[in-house]
Parts: C-alpha cells; sequence; structure tokens
C-alpha cells in the first residue's frame, strides 16, 4: 500500500512538473506568436502543447499500472482503457518531436512545408497503431529509435544550416537531450525497468530539461 | 545588400509610419520603405487585416496610414521576437 501511495505520488509530481512547464512555455509565447505570426514560433509552441498532452496521458498510464499491479499497460483490458490511453501517449509523443523538429525546419521546407507536417501525423498514427498491437520488446525499442532518428536527423540539418549561417546557438544539445530523454520517457512506459533510481534518474533529468527550456523561453520573452 | 526577412519588413514600414509623425500617405510610404508597390500591396493588406495600421482622412481630405496600439506594440516587441527566433534556431 504504501508503495503504491509512493509510486502514484512520484508520479502525480513528475507530470504535474512537466505538464505545469510546457503549458508555461506555450502561453508565454502566445503574444510573441500573435503579433508576428511566425511559423517557427507557431509549432514551437504547439509542440510543447503536445508535449504537457503526452505527458498527461504518461502518468495516466503509469498510475493504471500502479494501481492494477501490472507492468504491461496492454493486459489492461476493462474497456480497451490500456490500448487507448497507450495509442494516445504514444501519437501525442510523436508528434510533439515532430513538431518541434518542424519548427526548426519549416523555414527551409518553406511551402513543401504543410506536406512534412501531414507525413509526420502519418508516421505518428502508423507508430502508435504498431506499439498498440504488438508485445514486442524489440519493436518498442525500435519505434522509440525510429522517432529518436527523425529528429536528430531534423536537428543535424539544422545544425549544418546554421552553421553556414555562422549563427551562435545553443539550443541545440538542449534539443537533443529534450529528444533522448522523451525516448527514454516512451521506452519507461512500454518497457518497465524496475530500479527506482533508475526512474528517480529519468524524471529529475527530463524536469531539468524542461525547466530549462522554460527559463530560456521566460528570459527571452520578459515574461514574470 | 542583404534580403529583408518578411518581419524586418513589417518593422521598416511600421517605423517609417512611426517616423513621421504616425501619418503618412500611401505613396511615400511605399518609397520610403524600399519596396516595390506590388509586395506593398501584399504587405499593407496583411497589416490591415491583423490591425497594425489603419487608414484615416487627413485635414485636406486625403487618406493616410497610421499605426494603431497593436501596430506600436509590434515595434515595441520586435527586437524581443528576433532574438527569441534566433536563440531558439526557429
Amino acid at each position: 500500500m504504501h508503495n503504491l501511495i509512493q509510486g502514484i505520488g512520484t508520479e502525480l509530481i513528475y507530470s504535474f512538473v512537466i505538464i505545469v512547464s510546457s503549458l508555461m512555455i506555450y502561453y508565454s509565447t502566445k503574444e510573441m506568436y500573435e503579433l508576428s505570426s511566425y511559423k517557427g514560433i507557431k509549432y514551437f509552441r504547439q509542440a510543447f502543447l503536445l508535449f504537457a498532452i503526452a505527458y498527461f496521458f504518461k502518468s495516466f498510464i503509469k498510475i493504471l499500472l500502479v494501481y492494477f499491479g501490472t507492468s504491461r499497460i496492454l493486459d489492461i483490458n476493462i474497456r480497451y482503457m490500456g490500448s487507448i490511453t497507450l495509442f494516445m501517449f504514444m501519437f501525442f509523443g510523436s508528434l510533439a518531436v515532430f513538431y518541434l523538429v518542424h519548427s526548426l525546419m519549416c523555414k527551409k521546407w518553406n511551402k513543401k512545408s504543410e506536406i512534412v507536417l501531414g507525413v509526420f501525423y502519418m508516421i505518428s498514427i502508423l507508430i502508435s497503431f504498431i506499439i498498440i498491437n504488438t508485445r514486442e520488446i524489440w519493436v518498442f525499442i525500435g519505434a522509440s529509435l525510429f522517432i529518436l532518428a527523425i529528429a536528430i536527423f531534423g536537428l543535424y540539418l539544422t545544425h549544418k544550416q546554421s552553421k553556414e549561417k555562422k549563427k551562435k546557438g545553443s539550443m541545440h544539445l538542449i534539443y537533443t537531450l529534450l529528444f533522448l530523454f522523451w525516448i527514454l520517457n516512451i521506452i519507461d512506459v512500454l518497457i518497465q525497468i524496475p530500479s527506482y533510481f533508475y526512474q528517480i534518474s529519468l524524471y529529475l533529468a527530463s524536469i531539468g530539461i524542461f525547466l530549462t527550456i522554460l527559463y530560456k523561453v521566460l528570459k527571452k520573452t520578459g515574461s514574470n | 545588400m542583404k534580403k529583408r526577412g518578411r518581419l524586418e519588413i513589417i518593422r521598416d514600414i511600421l517605423k517609417v509610419i512611426q517616423e513621421n509623425r504616425n501619418s503618412i500617405r500611401q505613396t511615400p510610404l511605399i518609397r520610403k520603405s524600399n519596396i516595390s508597390t506590388s509586395k506593398f500591396k501584399e504587405y499593407f493588406k496583411e497589416l490591415l487585416e491583423k490591425g497594425f495600421v489603419k487608414e484615416i482622412k487627413g485635414d485636406s481630405g486625403e487618406r493616410k496610414v497610421t499605426l494603431t496600439p497593436k501596430g506600436f506594440n509590434f515595434l515595441e516587441k520586435y527586437k524581443t521576437i528576433v532574438n527569441f527566433i534566433e536563440e531558439f534556431e526557429l
């Protein structure tokens, strides 16, 4: 009973911090987007809204796992609750990563930008369907690595572009860490690793990344 | 000369209006904004739709362009927006 409360408590605090940080990023960039109508800002803030939704489903899944005392979400069969929640989590989570990549790349893609976004939607739906229809660990890892590969490739292209333009930017490392830890969060849901130390380290690192981004956003937007 | 981006052009148009005591006719505005007439029409339509500028009648009945509070707000926030875009590499 004590472990159950501790597990749910940790999960709720973790999700609360990430969701609030993401929503603060979303709302503090609202005026900036309304004034500029700049597409990069639009997709950047939508990415964090999607992260907030994905983390909501993540915490819901983890609470279900603790409550039902099982290690696999697909084992929960109450009116397809497990499958639907996992689908939502994977869909919004993948889309959040793709939106962030899109915010960095949309200037380069220009008119093809909407087509690329459509492709990202299709990939997210496909990955989510594959995940809820399999129980193979290697498929889970493969799908997660596929999302990470697309994200890292997008980052590499923008990094190359900013190097050519000799632009100074400090965000590539933070974006890379954000993507990496998001993938670890996906794996944390799909494959239960029975180590409290691992979980806490993952949670603290993820919170650190989101708070760093929030701090930079608030500093740049001049919000208090 | 470096090609101006969309936000920079909008800033330049609004700045010309502001520097002319917030009231200027379209013809000198186009000339001072250093932009072609066809491009200006595109931008001007956007500025009207977004409520950054409005058209008023001057003392002698000629049509003039003036900034709205939203237009002033854009000029005030322009640097913040550009810095944000650069910082987050958007």
